[in-house]
């Protein structure tokens, strides 16, 4: 305690103690001369005054501390000193760190972020997987994934009778609850009618989850039963937003689908479900769905009563002790004896799906699936990109340790160890990325914003919230930490390695004599550099080819100037010939808003990643069993094929007479070739469909091909039927509307037609159709604008360490350079001894960037769309401009050189 | 110079050889106490400088000397240091701790 006292006391009077060891050491030396006879043996004994002094205050001070504060400010005082070094590596470092923290947080929400849920760790989710078509699976609503090579395909959905026989084993789970998509529903709450998400969930779910309600109750199991009153629970945002968080809320009314349900309560802040990629407004029990079919007896027999299909998802939770193998061989077992008890045939019992357990501690994976091999192709590039700056800064560090040879050795000789001051260049180098880091946090949100803004792309239900948070931050301070000591470390152990004499004897305004070009690490980083950006041009370059390839795909229909939006008024109770009534209506009053020139109706857009499929039967021909005798179909208004300026060939377009007696179709040059070959397939008939259809609809006419689901497959067959109320589904059409000129400048005029006829049918998802298209290459034009970036980024820093090792190199070789201009060598010559190193470095880098492209690329090969990994016009273009960039940047350091004016130089020497 | 045959301090006893020395001696300066130390060892202990005044500062902020400038015998300014009450308890315990370790090396090196 009272040592801690005279410390302080110390700190507070350290020019007092300075001066006193001062004269405390002159004494001695003093008396040490008189007891010799001479001053300089005893200052000779003496030995190291300086570090004694070091060691005398160390004895005071809490050394470390003390010392780093003195190394920051000495750090600070060198950075204000070389401003422009300063401003440049903080800037580079600051983009390089920049990116890493924006695709870093994407990766944090994507992957890595637990379900704000009790214990997220024991979650399990289960999913089945089987090879082939599954035949004991008579009927599926949910999600399948297939593996293209292998023939695998995996779901989570399952029938509701093996929830329930799964939910008795209790000795591997402590608790299982089961939950399903109820897609999209139209809500009405205060009159007002939108169309969102909703999740079912079993009577367990919440509790199972470990979630609390923010008011009310949650929903119990006695609510998840058939004949329960119709109860739903929302989510805590959308009770913000909607009933602006007040307690009232709770024993309101919601109309969903035109049922009423009263909310019981509300589900704790930031809980949004178990799928990070969608959060649902409402949630209803299990039981509930049927209420919400056209025909709810049907659905409820299907859902609860049909052991062939397959619907229900199921979470658990481990019993604390239980690993994920065992509770999956026990609960694998059980699900194998219950499918096997449902296949009735010896064909069902062929290909049965089995059961497998997967970590459900971040929740349902629809978001890793999509996102996490482009965030890893992604993460690699910024790391690329960070290493380039690294190496930049590693470089003029290496060039100022240089420079600084002369101060770094006498403070050497005045006693500084090594270690030291070692510490001292690395306190500069860390104090370097922290400012990077700092500033790169302003780029990291500019980025996560923008990334944000690409990777929605106009779509409104976008539900991915990547957000600067403590485990990115953690990260941004680690990246800081590491990037300091990387490329701090080299230069500082080179540049205390000096041998003390010669150093010293350097003039302050000498160059440095050295005989050529210093090879090394100079040289390799910025090959290096050169190769990396390399690498990035090459891999924009294929993105940007693969997005210009993808907008000339020729559709067949004429993409721009279409306005798209749903309107669903089947749910606002429309049945029937008034349902037809009203979507007829409505399009004849859309058609007369001035600037459209004419209005369509079909169940779904083209190129919008829509599909209805189903197998083609021809009369007299058996039944097809592969997928080949698959066709799409459309069901479509009239006007449909003449809005999209899709061209009849043959015969004739859907008129309105057909409406009546829906038994015509007209079909794409693909479909006639496929079934008729060379055949006219005028007046032929064909069936659709799986119970034994009657092949009656006849083909009136055949349209020119065009892109039905997507731009990037081959044309399929595609049939378009006429449209008809009677259809099942959920009764939603999609209008598209032809304008004069921009689309969305008749989107009021839209909103005010449809909220005048009924402002109980809500209107969605307003688009426009070369957007809709732009949507489902998202992910191509994401990866083509980032990389395009990234590559100039790459490329830019790698410019600026090229120019800057040049500079240096030139500025070493001044004195040489003027020797041999005064020998009489021209100014042409001095500019090409320049150039060819220049030409050397990026020769080198090329030639090394180009093998690790021909390495890598292939990594990239799924994302590519009519170019191959190794497109030859792509590497040749990357090398060419790579080859400009690099001369650019050598180009001002040559022509620098050769007007060196040789006396000067001379006289320098 | 002549070749002086001179031995480093043992690790570990500088503290005790400077609080003997300022409690037989009574204050003194930091050279004096390099000398004193010198002398009564007959020239085989050299206290060297960069290791003599860290140990003193070390001293002060334990508190078992204090420092004050004096004028010396011949008549400059010098710092002496004297002991204080816990450095006099300080000192106890570095010899005890110092016999007890000397006692049982000779036990070791003691022919049997």
């Amino acid at each position: 305690m009272r040592e801690l006292l005279r410390r302080l006391r110390f700190l507070l009077h350290r020019d007092q103690f300075e001066q006193d060891l001062e004269e405390e050491m002159r004494h001695h030396l003093a008396l040490q001369a008189e007891a010799r006879g001479s001053a300089d043996p005893a200052n000779r004994q003496f030995g190291n005054i300086t570090l004694l002094k070091e060691d005398s205050r160390a004895m005071w001070t809490w050394n470390f501390a003390e010392q780093l504060a003195q190394d920051i400010r000495y750090a600070l005082r060198m950075m204000s000193a070389n401003r422009l070094f300063t401003a440049m590596a903080v800037l580079s470092l600051a983009l390089g760190i920049g990116a890493n923290t924006a695709i870093y947080s994407f990766m944090d929400a994507i992957l890595l972020r637990a379900l704000p849920v009790e214990r997220p760790e024991e979650l399990v989710v289960l999913n089945w997987r089987a090879k082939g078509n599954t035949p004991v699976i008579h009927g599926q609503s949910g999600s399948r994934h297939g593996d293209r090579k292998t023939g695998i395909v995996t779901s989570p959905n399952y029938p509701f009778a093996a929830y329930e026989s799964l939910s008795t084993k209790h000795d591997q789970l402590a608790t299982l609850f089961a939950y399903a998509s109820a897609f999209h529903v139209t809500i009405i709450t205060r009159g007002q009618a939108e169309v969102a998400s909703g999740l079912f969930v079993s009577g367990g779910f919440y509790s199972g989850l470990g979630v609390p309600p923010a008011a009310g109750r949650l929903i119990l199991d006695e609510d998840d039963r058939a004949g329960a009153a119709p109860v739903a629970v929302i989510a805590y945002r959308y009770w913000q937003r909607r009933f602006a968080a007040s307690p009232d809320a709770i024993g309101q009314t919601l109309v969903i689908n035109n049922v009423p349900f009263t909310i019981v309560g509300v589900s704790a802040p930031g809980f949004f479900g178990i799928d990070p990629g969608s959060d649902p407004p409402v949630f209803l029990p299990l039981h509930a769905a049927p209420l919400l079919a056209q025909r709810p007896a049907d659905d409820e027999r299907r859902r609860f009563f049909d052991k062939n299909f397959y619907w229900v998802e199921m979470m658990g939770r481990l019993q604390p002790g239980v690993g994920i193998a065992q509770a999956q061989a026990a609960l694998a077992t059980g699900f194998h004896s219950f499918v096997d008890s449902t296949a009735t045939s010896a064909k069902e019992k062929q290909d049965m799906p089995a059961l497998f357990l997967e970590e459900g501690a971040a929740g349902l994976d629809s978001l890793r699936r999509q996102y996490s091999r482009p965030l890893y192709v992604l993460m690699a590039m910024v790391g690329l990109i960070l290493i380039i700056a690294c190496a930049n800064i590693a470089n003029l560090l290496l060039a100022r340790a240089a420079a600084r040879r002369r101060e770094i050795a006498v403070r050497l000789s005045l006693g500084a160890g090594r270690w030291r001051i070692v510490r001292q260049l690395l306190t500069e180098s860390v104090l370097l990325s922290s400012l990077g880091a700092l500033l790169g946090l302003v780029v990291a949100y500019w980025g996560i914003q923008s990334i944000t803004w690409l990777i929605a792309n106009g779509r409104d239900n976008f539900t991915l919230h990547a957000a600067l948070n403590w485990p990115v931050l953690g990260f941004t301070l680690a990246l800081a930490l590491v990037t300091g000591i990387v490329f701090g470390l080299a230069p500082a152990i080179q540049a205390t390695r000096i041998d003390l004499t010669p150093a010293l004897k350097e003039g302050w305004g000498r160059r440095f004599r050295l005989p050529t070009f210093p090879i090394g690490a100079h040289q390799f980083l910025v090959v290096a550099q050169i190769a990396i950006s390399l690498l990035l041009v090459v891999a924009a370059g294929l993105f940007v080819h693969t997005v210009s390839n993808l907008h000339s795909v020729d559709l067949g229909f004429n993409r721009e100037n279409v306005l798209l939006f749903s309107l669903n008024a089947r749910a606002a109770g429309y049945k029937d010939d008034a349902l037809a009534r009203l979507y007829f209506g409505l399009r004849d009053r859309f058609r007369a808003i001035p600037g459209v020139r004419s209005s369509g109706i079909s169940t779904f857009p083209l190129v919008s990643h829509f599909v209805n499929s189903d197998r083609v039967i021809l009369p007299g021909a058996p039944p097809p069993t592969d997928r080949q005798a698959n066709t799409n179909l459309l069901n479509v208004d009239p006007f449909f094929l003449a809005t999209m300026q899709i061209p009849i060939l043959l015969g004739r377009g859907i008129e309105e007479r057909d409406m009546a007696s829906p038994t015509v179709a007209v079909v794409n040059e693909k479909f006639a070739a496929t079934f008729f070959g060379k055949d006219n397939p005028l007046g032929r008939t064909f069936g659709v469909g799986d119970s034994k259809p009657t092949a009656d609809i006849e083909i009136i006419g055949v349209a020119r091909n065009a892109r039905y689901n997507s731009i990037q497959e081959e044309i399929q067959p595609v049939a378009y039927l006429p449209y008809t109320p009677k259809l099942g589904g959920p009764g939603a059409v999609f209008f598209q509307l032809r304008t004069a000129g921009d689309p969305l400048a008749v989107a009021g005029a839209v909103r005010q037609i449809a909220a005048q006829t009924d402002s109980l049918v809500p209107l969605t998802g307003m688009n426009t159709q070369s957007r809709q298209i732009d949507q489902t290459i998202s992910q191509e034009r994401t990866f083509a604008n980032l990389c395009t970036c990234f590559a100039a980024l790459a490329l830019l820093i790698a410019c600026v360490g090229l120019y800057g090792t040049m500079a240096y190199a030139v500025a070493r070789r001044t004195g040489e350079i003027g020797i041999r201009m005064a020998l009489g060598a021209a100014r042409g010559n001095i500019m090409w001894i320049v150039l060819r190193e220049v030409l050397k470095l990026a020769a080198a880098g090329l030639v090394i960037g180009l093998a690790a492209a021909w390495g890598t690329t292939h990594l990239i090969a799924s994302y590519l769309f009519g170019t191959r990994p190794n497109d030859p016009l792509t590497i040749a273009i990357s090398v060419a401009i790579l080859a400009a960039a690099g001369l650019a940047a050598g180009y001002a350091p040559a022509w620098r050189a050769s007007r060196i004016d040789p006396m000067t130089a001379l006289r320098n020497e | 110079m002549e070749p002086e045959q001179r031995t480093e301090i043992p690790p570990g006893t500088l503290y005790m050889l400077v609080l003997r020395t300022l409690a037989r001696q009574g204050p003194m300066h930091g050279y004096g106490i390099a000398q004193h130390v010198q002398r009564i060892s007959g020239d085989v202990l050299q206290v060297e400088e960069g290791s003599l005044y860290p140990a003193l500062q070390r001293m002060l902020v334990k508190g078992w000397v204090v420092a004050e400038w004096k004028q010396s015998e011949n008549n400059r300014r010098a710092r002496f240091y004297s002991l204080t009450p816990q450095g006099r308890k300080q000192l106890a315990r570095e010899i005890r701790e110092f016999e007890r370790v000397t006692a049982a090396i000779v036990r070791v090196i003691q022919p049997a």
